[in-house]
């Protein structure tokens, strides 16, 4: 690592800001090669618990790849190369002894379009929990209504239960992933741009959403729409070109951001500074 | 469906020339399908059609002769007839030139009886059929009395109906095609039962766990070429392998006298089509793997699947039209090869069906008649050829219904699934 590279991962943060706060998820010296691209270099990034988290930046700077990191589904991608080190709730995620399904368990993820498996409401919700080994009926559909419930979808799903997931609209179904995520109980949630795809009004009460569920997850957000991340995040992490630049709370990042680039995108005035 | 429609509308206006294409080569292929099922079915009415008597004057070698006969084809030439067959069926066709007829005649009183062993025999009037040695007939030989030429429509149709039903249902002379009938479907429905898990779990390592490895390319090379083998290769193989050495040594396992799975039998030949259909499994399958959208593995991997699980509960329940494309492919290759069959288990004559009520009701063992083996031999028989040649295609029809027939419910059985799928993606 040359020492500009020391330079910006000393300065990405300002040195107190997470001081006393519990980590959900921390990165460091996060490299991430596709076959031949250099996706992720030198990320360090901490996420604290039961906080909302956005990461912004223009597209292919390497936000998902960094999404996709701490649950290991870049695992997915052939040619996929990563060094560094994960951490989730403190433990090595690319430890040989991890387990992945019990890992993806304690993070769930929602993704950017809405995924519903082709199966029924009440089983699309269902689906992790059986996984996880849970059999008796009662216990399912309490904690498939209790997911329900937490994404804010019951009241409009609850006499739907058994129709297929994929008539209800976009909205409908992006609420129902992450019902489905929810409901086996993570404790930290991965969300990439999950909101690109809905209408306005969809929008707002996925929003709402995300702000209510920080009582009780960890949530990493992955935003393009600069508004959504001053809205809900707490925290706000802008990348660019596969670096994380700067990262700071989300007040201070969208009044009074210290890099010259984070304004630049964030006022929109975006330049291509990478060359 | 409106949507579908506007597209074809749309289409047509456009005079693309691909869709005329299409739509020709489309239709002419149902053309030649409608060609050789009508083909076949004028071949197997002469079948079971009755042949109307004739009382014929005509001068032969020795002077004028008379005989009554059927007439079994005429020309502008000659006509074929067969007299009373006294002796062996088969044994008494004659050709008589035109030129040689004094006199044909009709006679309303004709009968022609069948016996019991398919011979036919034909008479005048009331008389009991006397042979010329002077011995008669026991009733109990006789199993069909018609008065052939006072046939109605409706007489002479329900007449060949029931021919026909009797030829299918193994009530007729000589047997029937009934146990090749079942023969040849259970044999179907064994290899289905086969090729398929053994196929998708092929079709799944290859495309889920193999990536691009040595041995998965080594096992793709080998798919590709497989299925271009000639069938009777892989009877041959199927022969070495499974009654040679697997058979064989399983009677020497058992130490029985008798060689029970040392021949060819209903589970060799099944697994030898199994192999010959295989490659069009594994293909198909993996076909139907890649078509599952990326989004819906990843969702099932967030949620903590194993890459098992996935499979298990979100890619296979996705790709079931796919299998069930396998399947119907698999069938459509298997039901109509004749020719291995007959190294590794299909036999002329079977003394037992390999499905009875008798347990374990399955006998994996048996040899097993075909039809396609019946189609074989009766066109080859030679002994009575008018008559072994329309049965000859009336098997190949029946053939040709069984094939249709399971296709076409495994085609059912597709667009439910797809329907279903449809309704799902609204």
């Amino acid at each position: 690592m040359s020492t500009r590279d020391e330079d910006i991962g000393a300065s990405v943060m300002p040195p107190d800001l997470l001081a006393g706060r519990d980590l959900a998820l921390e990165a460091r010296a996060l490299c991430l090669e596709y076959s031949e691209r250099r996706a992720l270099d030198a990320v360090n990034l901490q996420v604290p618990r039961r906080q909302v988290t956005a990461l912004i930046g223009p597209s292919g700077c390497g936000k998902s790849s960094l999404l996709r990191c701490f649950n290991r589904l870049n695992d997915e991608i052939a040619g996929c190369r990563v060094s560094g080190e994960v951490r989730v709730l403190g433990l090595d995620a690319y430890a040989p002894a991890t387990a992945l399904p019990e890992l993806r368990r304690r993070v769930g993820m929602v993704f950017q379009k809405p995924n519903p498996f082709p199966q029924s409401v009440a089983d699309n919700v269902a689906f992790g929990l059986r996984l996880a080994g849970l059999r008796s009926r009662l216990e399912i559909d309490d904690r498939v209504e209790a997911a329900l419930r937490a994404a804010g979808l019951w009241d409009e799903v609850r006499d739907r239960l058994d129709d297929s997931a994929l008539r209800l609209s976009a909205g409908q179904q992006q609420r129902l992933v992450i019902a489905r995520a929810l409901a086996v109980e993570p404790e930290v949630l991965l969300m990439d741009e999950p909101a690109s795809m809905l209408d306005p009004i969809s929008t707002l009460r996925f929003e709402e959403l995300v702000v209510a569920l920080r009582e009780r997850y960890s949530v990493l957000l992955v935003t393009h729409n600069m508004q959504q991340a001053a809205r809900v995040a707490d925290y706000t992490a802008f990348m660019q070109g596969g670096r994380l630049l700067e990262f700071d709370a989300t007040d201070r990042i969208f009044t009074n951001p210290r890099l010259r680039g984070t304004e630049d995108y964030i006022t929109g005035r975006m330049r291509e500074t990478r060359g | 469906m409106g949507r579908t429609v506007q597209y074809h509308r749309a289409a047509l206006r456009r005079h693309d020339p691909g869709l005329w294409l299409a739509a020709g080569l489309v239709g002419l292929s149902l053309l030649a399908l409608a060609a050789i099922l009508s083909v076949l079915a004028q071949q197997a009415l002469q079948a079971f059609a009755p042949t109307p008597v004739a009382q014929l004057r005509w001068r032969g070698d020795g002077g004028e002769q008379q005989l009554l006969a059927a007439v079994v084809t005429q020309d502008a030439h000659a006509l074929v007839v067969r007299g009373s067959e006294w002796q062996r069926r088969g044994a008494e066709y004659r050709r008589i030139a035109r030129a040689d007829l004094r006199q044909i005649d009709w006679p309303a009183d004709a009968r022609s009886l069948r016996l019991r062993d398919g011979r036919e025999i034909y008479l005048r009037g009331d008389s009991a059929a006397q042979a010329p040695d002077g011995s008669r007939l026991a009733a109990a030989e006789i199993v069909e009395d018609v008065a052939s030429n006072r046939l109605g429509r409706t007489e002479a149709t329900g007449l060949m109906l029931r021919r026909a039903w009797d030829f299918v249902s193994g009530a007729a002379q000589g047997g029937g095609v009934f146990p090749a009938l079942v023969g040849t479907v259970v044999l179907v429905l064994l290899m289905s039962v086969l090729v398929m898990p053994l196929g998708v779990l092929l079709a799944l390592w290859l495309h889920e766990y193999a990536g691009s490895g040595r041995g998965a390319r080594i096992l793709r090379a080998a798919m590709a070429n497989l299925a271009g083998v000639p069938a009777v290769i892989y009877g041959l193989f199927g022969l070495v392998l499974f009654v040679n050495d697997i058979g064989g040594g399983l009677d020497a396992l058992l130490q029985s006298a008798t060689p029970r799975w040392g021949g060819g039998g209903l589970l060799w030949s099944a697994l030898t089509l199994a192999l010959l259909t295989l490659p069009v499994v594994v293909i198909a399958t993996e076909e139907g793997l890649a078509r599952v959208p990326a989004s819906l593995r990843h969702g099932a991997l967030a949620l903590g699947a194993t890459r098992a699980e996935m499979l298990w509960r979100v890619v296979l329940p996705v790709a079931r039209p796919a299998l069930l494309t396998a399947l119907i492919l698999a069938v459509a290759r298997a039901a109509g090869e004749v020719a291995p069959l007959m190294l590794v288990g299909a036999v002329k004559y079977a003394p037992a069906l390999p499905l009875d009520g008798e347990f374990p009701y399955l006998h994996l063992s048996r040899q097993f008649m075909h039809l396609g083996q019946s189609v074989y031999d009766l066109a080859l028989a030679g002994g009575d050829v008018p008559r072994d040649m329309a049965q000859a295609h009336a098997a190949a029809l029946l053939l040709l219904v069984v094939v249709v027939g399971l296709n076409a419910a495994a085609i059912v059985a597709r667009n439910r699934l797809r329907e279903r799928a449809r309704e799902l993606a609204v």
